[in-house]
């Protein structure tokens, strides 16, 4: 017996195996991306990128998989070059720490380029300390050869003015020698501190932010002004022949009609150019709407002083070409400042310094003016006031150029270390890469230098941690476990109902085989047993929620669930039972209808035994081996029929938690959930069979 | 002529014609009322479902703005659901796609319903696996019934939920459900019979005959256990109508607008507690009724063959 139990539960393990292995790949062949429904639809390419990197969710399936049954933390540890622990703190959220030398608990973050250490102490205090001497720098080979590429193309960057790329190349040049000198990573730190200090000095961590002002606003504008679309919309008309669908067809037409109702009161000739484009565009006349626009676009173009073009090259961070375009407008050559040209130029000068605004007041100031005197017609002092602005608009940008070019000539330094949500991360700075990371209550922000790379600490299934879901954040384990009790719950009650009621009726079916009351209770049984659970639910909710009002139709509740408002069991309890009910009673009176036909039970009557000692005696005990068996094997149709009713009534079970996963493609959920029900499965199989061992001795499992 | 051959024409003429034989097998449906009243339920809506676009003047997916949730009128005989659609053609169009044609795309279909599909395919690959295990043995046998038994071990609605997520919620991807889901219980049967059948005299004589295990398999074996397996495949055929109502029910079925019961009830499940619950009544009861046709049917029939045997 022994051996046999053994000998099943060794099968059980590995059915869980089989089917975990069938359950990543089926899932992983699954459509749905998991990132779009964690973040929402609007997210861009890189923040995925970025979040299916944390999560672990880039690398290959088998990987991902091994990660899910073995745990990654020793994996973690090895790279950390530190112990790396789960514990349990007072708020009883588990959370992953290093073993810091002194034995303390400590993880790392980093704030701008520094790492800073928080370290919590056995007696539960915290700490925080600046820990820069962490940093190491990355394999000097690997940094020679990185640089070095970096050297050619600060000769190409053509936005650095001569002299900083002198200095700059400078340092570098120092920097690549010291690298190459081959000494040991710990020397090679204060040996390069010198060059890469003074590298830093070049660095204005003002202008730096100041840049992403800049081309946040030029994105902004080009995206927004209906002018400037419209004059960016023409520069794509050589492919409309081909690529022109429906869809961006008609965005055009709106934006050409928007752009006539604009321009209509000062400009009424180039308004019906406009309003002409967008009727040949409607009636799919191509080339008779770009002939329009041709001309149409040029004008509005030259009234807005190339400002298009402004925006765009800002956009693309070519900052001279920009700043050509700015000094125009001081030109009265090139942008005359005519009567025409002041009833759309200021609101988009005024536009673009607004944006600017406050944060970069060295362009928005002389450029708000400027507007301001365009509109009073005082046009000498707005000239002025745009050669200012381009003034400061180079020097700004040089600023910048300069400060981007150090930041990349440095060597870049890494450190491997454990963060605040529960992963090993790589931390690296200076390599100018651009890393996306979700901060909570901020957002997304891009930042140079940073985490590049992750680890999400798990210990693993075979330990005992089915890992944190993708859906919610938190432990798999939590949730899991409070939706398997209260499904064991709803089951549970459901089959102490039904087993004595359906034993009793079916037994009555049998003895009464083929007379009126079998008939009945065997065709009712088999029309409530073959009802979806879906149908029986929503018959009773009508017959007893709506209809009756008698007890609540839906489940809904909070902590002390499933206690705390018992009458919302009614329903969904009632349903299980009526469809078990139906084929339970269905074997039991199968069963007892043979039993009464088999020899013995002939014999008991012929020995005059009275019916009820018959049945009591030598009927019931037989008649009931196989219901009981059958029943336990009916355990994986039962949990089908649990996650539906789950589902009618919302109440908040294992079934429902499933489904969401699955349909989340919450990989590490869905596993926890399976294997919870396969074990369910299989080891219901296996209580049957002992169960069947002692119902009949005649049976032996050798 | 000699007597012997004389005596096979005239067996011959005595032979009763299939069209007999036929009625033969038919009538035993008569013999039983359970078997009768099933037979036409599942009869009226296949009735219906084949005649849908006569039967109603609206298409499933019209919608009234003006007539939401109403109960049943002159105008729309089992009243409207949310979006005013009406309630009796998405029923009878829906029962279509149970029962009488499997869209495989917006304008190719095939005859024979979702459902039905789904049986057939998992008979032919069900049947193949247990004709293999239960005639050929050894290994082949050990290897596909381990399979199986995993397969089994598998809970069913996570095994739907699992397919469906993987391979999308289309008429076809259902029918791959239901087949892979139904494969283990008749590899199963099948096999139990073919262990059975395979000690009769006329298989030796076929082996004997050196005829290929295939041949064996398909010509010898199969026929001879036709009668359980159909009365097994019509109670499958209300498993796949109940899996497929579930898969719908949990919003894993046919995609929307398609008017299929199990999304029409959960759909209207929403509005039960707001005071209209015919659109989630009637699907519910269309389900029900027509499930519980098919078991009458496949209960009464296997209650006659039995009273025969």
């Amino acid at each position: 017996m022994a051996k046999f139990i053994i000998r099943r539960l060794l099968l059980m393990l590995l059915t869980m195996l089989i089917v975990s292995v069938a359950v990543f790949l089926i899932t992983e062949a699954a459509p749905g991306n998991v990132a779009r429904n964690v973040l929402g639809v609007h997210i861009t390419p890189e923040q995925e990128a970025s979040f299916l990197n944390q999560q672990g969710l880039d690398e290959p399936f088998y990987k991902r998989y091994f990660n899910w049954l073995i745990g990654t933390d020793w994996r973690a540890s090895r790279k950390v070059n530190l112990k790396v622990k789960k514990i349990t703190r007072e708020n009883a959220f588990s959370e992953w720490w290093a073993v810091a030398e002194n034995g303390s608990y400590v993880r790392w973050e980093m704030e701008g380029e520094d790492l800073i250490a928080e370290y919590l102490h056995p007696d539960g205090s915290l700490e925080e300390v600046e820990e820069n001497f962490r940093w190491e720098v990355k394999s000097p080979p690997s940094e020679i050869e990185r640089l070095s590429t970096y050297r050619t193309s600060l000769n190409e960057n053509q936005q650095l003015s001569a002299e900083d790329r002198e200095k700059i190349l400078h340092e570098l040049d120092r920097i690549l020698e010291i690298l190459s000198q081959d000494q040991p990573l710990s020397s090679l730190d204060s040996a390069l501190k010198e060059p890469e200090s003074r590298l830093a000095g070049m660095i204005d961590q003002q202008a730096l932010r100041q840049k992403s002002v800049l081309i946040d606003t030029a994105k902004d504008i080009t995206r927004r002004n209906t002018l400037i679309r419209a004059v960016n919309s023409y520069q794509q008309a050589e492919a409309w022949e081909e690529e022109l669908n429906s869809d961006t067809r008609q965005s055009l037409v709106r934006l050409y009609n928007n752009v006539g109702e604009e321009l209509k009161e000062n400009h009424p000739s180039l308004a019906g150019q406009f309003a002409r484009a967008a009727e040949h565009l409607e009636a799919e006349d191509l080339s008779a709407a770009e002939k329009e626009l041709a001309e149409a676009v040029s004008t509005l173009d030259q009234l807005l002083g190339r400002s298009a073009l402004f925006l765009e090259e800002l956009k693309n961070e070519r900052y001279s070409e920009a700043a050509d375009v700015l000094e125009t407008w001081s030109d009265p050559d090139q942008v005359p400042l005519d009567s025409s040209q002041l009833t759309v130029f200021p609101a988009l000068v005024e536009e673009i310094g607004s944006g600017f605004d406050d944060d970069v007041p060295l362009l928005s100031e002389p450029l708000l003016e400027a507007a301001e005197r365009m509109r009073a017609g005082d046009t000498v002092e707005a000239r002025e006031l745009f050669e200012q602005s381009a003034d400061n608009f180079r020097q700004l940008t040089s600023t910048i150029a300069r400060g981007e070019a150090a930041r990349g000539a440095r060597a870049a330094r890494s450190f491997w270390g454990v963060n605040s949500q529960n992963l090993a991360v790589q931390w690296e700075k200076g390599t100018g890469k651009i890393v996306w990371r979700l901060v909570m209550g901020s957002g997304w922000i891009a930042t140079s230098g940073g985490p590049v790379e992750y680890i999400p600490l798990q210990k693993g299934l075979l330990r005992g941690d089915p890992g944190l879901s993708l859906r919610t954040g938190r432990p798999v384990a939590d949730l899991l476990f409070t939706r398997l009790r209260n499904s064991l719950v709803l089951a549970g009650i459901a089959f102490v109902l039904v087993m004595p009621i359906a034993l009793v009726l079916g037994l009555i079916a049998g003895l009464n085989e083929g007379k009126l009351i079998d008939r009945v209770l065997s065709i009712g049984g088999m029309m409530f047993s073959v009802t979806p659970e879906f149908a029986t639910g929503i018959f009773l909710i009508l017959i007893f929620a709506f209809w009756l009002d008698l007890v609540p139709g839906a489940t809904v509740f909070g902590e002390q669930a499933p206690w705390e408002r018992p009458e919302m069991l009614i329903l969904p309890v009632l349903t299980l039972t009526l469809i078990e009910l139906g084929y339970v009673l269905r074997i039991t009176r199968a069963s007892m209808s043979d039993v009464m036909k088999a020899p013995y039970i002939r014999t008991a009557y012929l020995k005059g035994l009275p019916q009820h000692r018959v049945v009591m005696k030598h009927a019931i005990r037989n008649a009931l081996m196989s219901p009981i068996t059958v029943i336990m094997l009916h355990v994986n149709w039962l949990l089908g029929g649990i996650v539906v009713v789950e589902v009618i009534f919302g109440y908040p079970g294992l079934g429902s938690y499933l489904l969401d996963s699955a349909l989340f493609k919450d990989f590490n959920a869905i596993e926890g959930g399976a294997m919870i029900l396969v074990a369910v499965a299989v080891g219901t199989q296996l209580i049957a069979d002992v169960i069947y061992t002692f119902l009949n001795p005649r049976i032996r499992y050798d | 002529m000699t007597a012997s051959k004389k005596d096979t024409l005239k067996n011959a003429v005595n032979q009763p014609s299939w069209l007999t034989k036929m009625w033969e097998r038919i009538s035993i449906v008569f013999e039983s009322k359970v078997a009768l009243v099933g037979l036409i339920i599942v009869l009226f809506w296949v009735t219906v479902a084949i005649f849908a676009p006569l039967l109603t003047p609206y298409t499933p997916t019209e919608q009234d703005y003006t007539a939401q949730n109403q109960g049943p009128s002159r105008a729309h005989p089992l009243g409207t659901d949310s979006l005013g659609r009406d309630i009796w053609s998405r029923l009878i169009y829906g029962a279509r796609v149970v029962l009488v044609m499997l869209p495989i795309s917006e304008s190719f279909w095939l005859p024979l319903g979702t459902a039905i599909w789904g049986v057939l395919l998992g008979l032919i690959v069900g049947s193949t696996l247990g004709l293999m295990g239960g005639y050929l043995g050894g290994w082949i046998d050990e290897v596909v019934m381990r399979i199986l038994d995993a397969m089994m071990a598998f809970p069913v609605i996570l095994l739907y939920m699992i397919i469906i997520a993987a391979v999308g919620a289309s008429a076809t991807n259902v029918v791959l459900a239901i087949a892979i889901v139904g494969i283990p219980g008749i590899a199963r049967l099948v096999r139990s019979l073919t262990l059975d059948i395979r000690t009769r005299d006329y298989i030796r004589a076929a082996e004997t005959r050196g005829e290929n295990p295939w041949y064996i398999m398909f010509v010898e074996i199969l026929p001879n256990a036709r009668g359980p397996i159909i009365i097994d495949a019509m109670l499958r055929v209300g498993y796949a109508i109940f899996a497929m109502g579930t898969l719908g029910f949990l919003g894993l079925g046919m995609p929307p607008p398609s008017p299929d019961w199990g999304s029409m009830v959960a759909k209207g499940r929403q509005f039960i507690l707001s005071g209209s619950p015919w659109a989630a009544l009637w699907p519910s009861l269309a389900i029900a009724s027509l499930v519980v046709g098919l078991n009458l049917f496949a209960d009464g029939l296997r209650e006659e063959s039995l009273r025969y045997q």
